[in-house]
């Protein structure tokens, strides 16, 4: 029953080709396109630009795919992917009220079942994307060693390797907390628009949050805005994978304040929607 | 009997609406049975409720056997209600292979075999956005009968389509109940089509039921005289209010056994008797007796 609703998503979504480029593809073509530009442009202007750039862009040994990896890894949750990812995940979250398809689906499944048909049909999307960024960032180094002369390499050490599963997914817990917002205000309002504008709202409010409660004595360290900002708990999350100094600046607990604080985003928003559509009249999608 | 819906004191309260009003109904298996009901009476709503679509107020009812939600129950039924909408970007067979995914799984073999039964097979990979109602209409009947249900309901199901296109659906619905073995209902506000396709109807007002049965049955007892006789004014006297004129003929809406004492009188009065025959009432005629009579009083006094 929860393999049709993945199966019959899946399907969709496949044939939704818009929906597709714009949540998977474009952030990737558009990376690697403006990242190209930003190499000719820079080799073009290199006595000029000398000193203002990162020297690790123009000069230095080889460039290790390895490592340039590991560390988009960390970067997949960028507000960029997170806002072109989310134009999936909203489709997918209220494509049955705008299309009025609920009543094609919902009475030979559960309801339970039907949303979390979607959300591991978004959660596919933020693999997709994933992968898509993956494969930019390789064209972008292949495109940046060839217009610099740099020669290639790739290392990746068994603790690179954990560090790049890790990061990978972190920023994939990341991507899909911030679109259970939408799913959430998918199924309260029927509204693709509001699954669309809620996660931005919130995400927004969100980041400035510590700005607002700093100044109110709430500690920096402490578990309050980790828990009430998804996006710190990610920063520790990634710090603490990441090692080295910023990682023995962290506070104390800060894994099981990041892995609690995902956890919750995910996991309130999720089944709050359920028992909201649980009781929801499909009178009119 | 076996039956394939019960319902009990179902209602369904929107507000102060009552969509719905304490129905109790018991649809036989079998066959095709017709629900009918002016706007609002209360038909979209049942349907909506026996797909879990929305949850009633108070009542219960089975499906299947099974409780309205029961998985098990609710894959042996299939569906269309109102005009059916389907994601833009899809052709018909995408729309199909969608819901065959969604529904647990169905060849494409049956997909193209139920796209050719509903006429479609030409438009099959033309996308629905360009869809008039009536395509619309057949690829909602396809998705609902695709899976082989037991049981189908069909809410209007040839709104907006041509007339050689009733005809098919007309047959269509008729071979599922006789030679698939398929339990139909059917809402329409086409009457002389529920008349032809259906072997029950009931007749809905107000989110109650009023009248159910056979069709034969209801329609039968609205048989009445039709007499050619002259002259019409000493007939008319004779008959008084139980007689009305309907064209040349006076049409009196007598028991069968009071006919032989009302002919007697006619003839004793003078009047010449050129034909008398029974006529059956259609099922329209049921129905405005039934409902329209009110309707048309309250829409006139809202008015």
């Amino acid at each position: 029953m929860l393999a049709d609703a993945i199966r019959s998503e899946t399907y969709r979504l496949s044939k939704n080709r818009t929906a597709l480029f714009w949540s998977v593809l474009f952030i990737p073509i558009m990376g690697v396109i403006l990242a190209t530009l930003g190499f000719v442009v820079a080799k073009a202007n290199e006595a000029k630009l000398a000193g203002k750039l990162p020297p690790d862009m123009m000069k230095g040994g080889p460039l290790d795919l390895g490592m340039a990896l590991v560390k988009s890894a960390g970067d997949f949750a960028n507000p960029a992917i997170l806002m072109f990812v989310l134009i999936g995940a909203a489709t997918i979250y209220a494509g049955d009220y705008r299309w009025e398809t609920w009543r094609l689906i919902s009475a030979r499944n559960t309801r339970p079942n039907l949303l979390t048909g979607k959300v591991a049909v978004v959660g596919l999307v933020i693999v997709l994307a994933t992968i898509a960024a993956l494969i930019s960032d390789v064209i972008a180094s292949v495109i940046q060693a060839a217009v610099f002369g740099r020669p290639l390499t790739f290392s990746m050490t068994g603790a690179a390797a954990t560090d790049f599963g890790l990061l990978t997914l972190t920023s994939w817990a990341r991507i899909l907390q911030f679109t259970m917002l939408g799913l959430l205000a998918a199924v309260v309002t029927r509204s693709l628009l509001a699954a669309l504008f809620a996660p931005l709202v919130i995400g927004v409010a969100q980041f400035f949050l510590p700005q607002l409660l700093l100044p109110m004595g709430v500690r920096p360290d402490g578990w309050l805005l980790p828990l009430l900002s998804p996006g710190m708990a990610t920063d520790l999350l990634k710090a603490a994978i990441e090692g080295g100094a910023s990682a023995a600046q962290l506070p104390d607990h800060a894994v099981l304040k990041g892995v609690l604080s995902l956890a919750f985003w995910i996991g309130v928003p999720f089944a709050a929607a359920v028992a909201w559509f649980n009781r929801q009249d499909l009178s009119k999608e | 009997m076996e039956t394939v819906i019960d319902i009990r004191g179902l209602t369904k309260t929107y507000g102060t609406v009552k969509a719905l009003d304490g129905l109790t109904l018991s649809i036989p298996r079998g066959g095709v049975y017709g629900i009918l009901g002016p706007n609002g009476a209360g038909k979209s709503t049942l349907f909506r409720t026996l797909l879990g679509l929305i949850r009633p107020t108070e009542g219960v009812a089975t499906v299947m056997g099974g409780r309205i939600g029961d998985p098990a129950s609710m894959r042996r039924m299939g569906s269309m209600i109102e005009t059916p909408r389907f994601p833009p970007f899809m052709t018909a067979r995408q729309v199909l292979e969608w819901l065959a995914r969604a529904h647990g799984g169905v060849s494409s073999a049956e997909i193209d075999n139920w796209l050719q039964r509903v006429g479609l097979t030409e438009a099959a990979n033309r996308r629905v956005k360009g869809f008039s109602v009536g395509m619309l209409q057949r690829l909602g009947v396809a998705a609902a009968l695709m899976t082989k249900p037991d049981l189908v309901i069909l809410d209007e199901p040839t709104s907006g389509m041509d007339p050689p296109g009733i005809q098919e659906m007309r047959a269509l619905i008729r071979s599922l109940a006789d030679h698939d073995g398929v339990t139909v209902i059917l809402a329409s506000h086409q009457l002389q089509e529920v008349q032809r396709v259906c072997d029950r109807v009931a007749i809905f007002n107000k989110g109650k039921v009023i009248t159910e049965g056979r069709v034969s049955d209801l329609t039968a007892s609205g048989e009445r005289l039709r007499l050619s006789v002259t002259p019409l004014a000493k007939a008319m006297s004779v008959l008084g209010d139980r007689a009305t004129l309907e064209g040349d003929a006076l049409v009196a809406a007598l028991p069968r056994g009071e006919a032989a004492a009302a002919i007697k009188a006619l003839v004793e009065g003078g009047v010449d008797i050129e034909e008398a025959r029974w006529i059956g009432a259609d099922l329209e005629d049921v129905f405005m007796s039934e409902t329209g009579w009110t309707g048309v009083q309250e829409q006139n006094r809202a008015g």
